[in-house]
């Protein structure tokens, strides 16, 4: 969402100088006004309109000059009483600095939340999660709808009295025709996945993590589960790409947060270690059901799921990836209760 | 009514579909129009036969769920048969509350498809008799003289010839004359007969039109 600003039509340097004439009219209003009329208060719009507008560093130096004006306007003022002069000024200096603070610290969260939301937008447009994969299994679905309906056609032209040869061989051509169209359509799904394996860059394991976890934060909430982390000094650094990482992460601690509903402990922990030689490791644990004995492997498979409403996408991507990166992904009973996964990434090379 | 072979309406957007279900449908000898929207088959022309119309759900401009609804409310309803691309558990329900024959998930089998629109023809047929039916007993109604409908509406209610001459203030002789008049007119072979038909007519909603 567009910042809003109460001044949306005014470019750059007209905004300047609106703002230089506003701040003026203020300091020559101070100045000729008696020490009663704390005019200087009136900067505190200045500022807020610089919030709107401007960075974080000039939002800082139009305030300070700001106050550095109220001073000088207190020094420059001769009528009225100077014990109250000085109070106004005070006052005047506090509440510019106070809103400054505040409207800066205000922003910033404005953009980290905003920031947030395009990078989840983003994961979710990577996975093909959600919606897209409503989509593609129906545009997967005609084709094949065709192709078992052309299929019962040609049999049936076939098994006639006499047998149509011709409709029948032409329900055998459309057959062709759709399964082509289905196998395009695997073709430009195996596109998309590997597209979306791009910008690999030297990532610090531990910071990804940290700035993955924010973004599950209202998961974590609504499921009234504690999310922790346990993250090791000194690991080296790994070459992978941020997004996809953060995916896998994202897949891990969902699956973990499914498995701990209606559990009286929901605990989910995730953490970094040093794992063989040139290897890093991410883990994350959990205090839900656990796995079911029958075959751990299995649940990496495409469209293994025991949830109900599950689409079993969840670790074959994250399989997918972390393997497209030269890892490993395995899953492991956890102790005393629920189960950890864990994947590595090879570590990058210390650079020369 | 000559008995012709009844039609088998498609509305599908994917031509991959309709090419399908065109040759099956044909295959076990159906007469099948098909259309890409529902503006297109709004326009085709709808000859007075035995007809059904398989449907798909997701449609471009109106859906096949909403224009569903709509002919099930109108005074011709067209039996449905609904098509799904993702089976949608809430959609199908919603479905078979709005009155279709059935609600086939793609990919179904054709044997339901096939059985549904047996099912389907069924119905309009004999909805279509039933319509023919009244058509008819009204006509043969309208042929009769204002004084012989008169003399059948209190028929009608059980009275005697006695009472009903008194009412009208006619002969007995002509209460007799004017009721076996309307019994011909309207070829009932008895008094309870004609007294059914009377009855059907009253409390059939005058759907008019095809
Ligand atoms: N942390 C866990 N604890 C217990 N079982 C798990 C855990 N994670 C995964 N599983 C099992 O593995 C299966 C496959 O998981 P996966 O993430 O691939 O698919 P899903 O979660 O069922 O569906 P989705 O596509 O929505 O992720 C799950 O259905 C569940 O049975
Ligand atoms: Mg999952």
């Amino acid at each position: 969402m567009p910042r809003t600003s109460f001044l949306p039509l005014l470019g750059g340097r007209l905004l300047m100088v609106l703002l230089a004439v506003l701040t003026a009219v203020i300091f020559v209003l101070d100045t000729i006004t008696n020490f009663e009329i704390a005019v200087a208060v009136l900067y505190v719009a200045i500022v807020l309109i610089a919030v709107q507008h401007l960075g974080r560093r000039q939002v800082v130096m139009v305030a300070a000059g700001c106050m550095a004006l109220t001073m000088l306007s207190f020094a420059l003022t001769r009528t009225g009483s100077v014990a109250s002069g000085l109070v106004n000024c005070a006052i005047s200096l506090v509440a510019i600095a106070v809103t400054t603070t505040l409207a800066l610290r205000a922003a910033a969260a404005e953009a980290a939340a905003r920031e947030a939301q395009a990078q989840l937008a983003h994961i979710t447009r990577v996975t093909m999660l959600g919606e897209l994969t409503a989509s593609i299994a129906h545009e997967l679905n005609q084709p094949l709808a065709a192709i078992v309906l052309n299929g019962n056609a040609a049999l049936r032209w076939l098994a006639g009295q006499p047998a149509n040869l011709d409709e029948a061989n032409k329900a055998a051509e459309r057959i062709v025709r759709d399964a082509v169209r289905a196998t395009d359509l695997i073709k430009r799904l195996r596109g998309l996945t590997k597209k979306a394996a791009g910008k690999a860059v030297r990532l610090d394991l531990n910071q990804t993590v940290t700035e993955t976890l924010p973004l599950i934060q209202n998961e974590v909430s609504r499921h009234r589960a504690v999310l922790r982390t346990e993250l090791a000094d000194a690991l080296p650094r790994v070459h992978a790409d941020p997004v996809q990482v953060q995916q896998v992460i994202l897949n891990l601690i969902v699956n973990a947060l499914e498995a701990m509903k209606g559990e009286p402990q929901r605990e989910v922990t995730v953490l970094t270690a040093l794992g063989q030689p040139g290897e890093v490791l991410v883990s994350i644990h959990d205090s839900g059901r656990g796995l079911a004995a029958a075959q751990p492997d299995q649940i990496f498979d495409p469209f293994y799921t025991t949830k109900p409403d599950g689409m079993g996408m969840g670790l074959a991507i994250s399989r997918s990836i972390v393997e497209s990166h030269g890892g490993r992904i395995w899953a492991q009973a956890g102790v005393p209760r629920g189960s950890t996964f864990t994947f590595s990434l090879p570590a990058a090379r210390e650079r020369q | 009514m000559t008995e012709q072979k009844p039609i088998v309406f498609v509305i599908d957007d994917d031509p991959a579909i309709r090419e399908a279900l065109d040759s099956l449908l044909r295959s076990v000898g159906h007469d099948v129009r098909c259309f890409a929207s529902v503006a297109a088959f709004l326009d085709a022309a709808k000859p007075d036969i035995a007809s059904c119309l398989v449907l798909d759900v997701r449609l471009p401009g109106k859906s096949g769920m909403d224009f569903q609804k709509e002919l099930t409310h109108s005074e011709t309803p067209l039996p449905v048969i609904m098509m799904t691309g993702h089976g949608d558990i809430a959609m199908s329900v919603q479905a078979m509350k709005a009155g279709a024959i059935d609600f086939l998930p793609k990919p179904f089998r054709e044997q339901d498809l096939l059985d549904a629109i047996t099912t389907a023809l069924d119905k309009d047929r004999s909805r279509r008799i039933h319509v023919a039916e009244l058509d008819a007993l009204r006509a043969r109604l309208a042929t009769l003289s204002d004084g012989e409908r008169d003399v059948v509406a209190q028929v009608v209610l059980g009275r005697l010839n006695k009472q009903i001459a008194g009412d009208l203030a006619i002969s007995e002789i002509t209460v007799k004359v004017r009721r076996a008049r309307a019994m011909r007119k309207m070829q009932a072979g008895s008094l309870a007969e004609l007294v059914k038909m009377i009855d059907r007519l009253a409390t059939e909603p005058s759907a008019q039109g095809h």
